[in-house]
């Protein structure tokens, strides 16, 4: 079994990575502090779940 | 998934990867995954999500215009409220893994009498059986339309907008709420984009539409029968005298774990006419789905049995997928 990994991204982030074709992608680790970070920004989440069995 | 909210970020359990795209307020504005049972990979491909995570900034910048309206965030529900799952994971230190919710939701569930196997060991019911069959790095834009989708006019070129009045915007949220259809409705309806026109449409179901392949999920609610059948036809059950409006099928492969765990002792060819005395059943046409549906893991069954033009009772020892406990 792989244990299960949680990311948080800001799509703001995202829709530059697409913009640029960076393969950079600032992923956040904490959904807390990215909740935050969303509210301060005025910016969308967006949240991956990797299960892996 | 120990501290996360698994009422907001709710999902069949058996996905391998999911998004979700949402607010600050924690309003979900898409889910982009889902599966079906040959493959995680399906659905899945970049350009249809680029194109859901376009849609999604753009929903946002209307949210903050106040001109999009959503539901409230869901209620919040944590692994830590399944009793038998704290067992297995916090208090043996160990992770939360998703399957091991939707897994334990359903002991859970079938402990206290409550399972419900029809909505909640037959997830995610597949598309294609109702005849949609989708453009995949187009997100929901039909490619093809069989069966149900086409007899109610859905055509290639579609675009998928709705299900039931509920917006769609990815083969994520379609599934999900797909997934949400009462296992005994006879019709569901699509709102469809066809040249830039709303059209609806109403899908009549075939019965068990719900039905999917559960080997992928590994479940421990479902009975482990190490056989696999066929339905017999109308004039195979006039010559065996048995009921043409029963469940009697044909035993077409054997696994071997059958003579090793010793769950039974079915041969191929054999036609089992009935379980427990019981011949017909409102959802199974096999005796195989009858057992998957009524008998619970690890319980036993007499079979019936018709072998040779010999009538046999048989007993079958189901059991439980234990390797992931």
């Amino acid at each position: 079994m792989r244990i299960l990994s949680t990311s948080v991204l800001l799509a703001c982030a995202f829709a530059s990575a697409l913009a640029a074709a960076d393969d950079s992608i600032d992923w956040l680790g904490d959904y807390r502090q990215a909740l935050r970070q969303a509210r301060e920004t005025h910016k969308p989440l967006f949240v991956e779940f990797r299960c892996e069995a | 998934m120990d501290d996360v909210d698994a009422g907001l970020f709710e999902r069949d359990w058996n996905n391998a990867v999911y998004f979700f795209a949402l607010n600050a307020e924690e309003q979900i504005y898409f889910r982009y995954g889902g599966r079906d049972s040959a493959s995680p990979d399906t659905y899945l491909d970049l350009h249809s999500l680029e194109a859901a995570l376009a849609e999604g900034l753009a929903m946002q910048q209307r949210w903050l215009g106040g001109e999009l309206k959503l539901p409230p965030r869901p209620q919040p529900f944590f692994a830590r409220e399944i009793p038998l799952l704290v067992q297995r994971t916090f208090k043996q230190h160990a992770c939360v893994e998703c399957h091991l919710i939707g897994d334990f939701q359903n002991i859970q569930r079938e402990q206290d009498g409550t399972l419900d196997k029809l909505a909640q060991l037959y997830r995610s019911p597949d598309i294609k059986t109702i005849g949609i069959y989708l453009d995949v790095p187009k997100g929901l834009v039909v490619k093809e339309s069989r069966d149900a989708a086409l007899a109610a006019g859905m055509r290639p070129g579609d675009r998928i907008t709705a299900l039931d009045g509920t917006g769609v915007l990815t083969f994520g949220d379609l599934q999900y709420r797909y997934d949400k259809v009462a296992r005994r409705a006879s019709q569901v309806r699509f709102t469809v984009e066809r040249e830039g026109h709303p059209v609806e449409l109403v899908l009549a179901l075939p019965a068990r539409w719900w039905w999917t392949d559960l080997r992928f999920r590994q479940s421990s609610v479902d009975p482990r029968l190490d056989f696999e059948d066929r339905p017999l036809t109308g004039d195979e059950k006039r010559k065996l005298g048995i009921p043409e409006d029963g469940f009697a099928s044909q035993v077409k492969h054997v696994a071997e774990l059958a003579r090793a765990l010793k769950t039974h002792d079915l041969r191929v060819g054999d036609v089992i006419a009935g379980v427990n005395g019981v011949e017909r059943d409102d959802l199974a046409n096999t005796a195989e789905l009858y057992l998957k549906l009524r008998v619970r893991a690890g319980d036993s069954a007499m079979l019936d049995v018709i072998r040779d033009g010999q009538r046999i009772q048989m007993r079958l020892n189901t059991h439980i997928l234990s390797f992931r406990k």
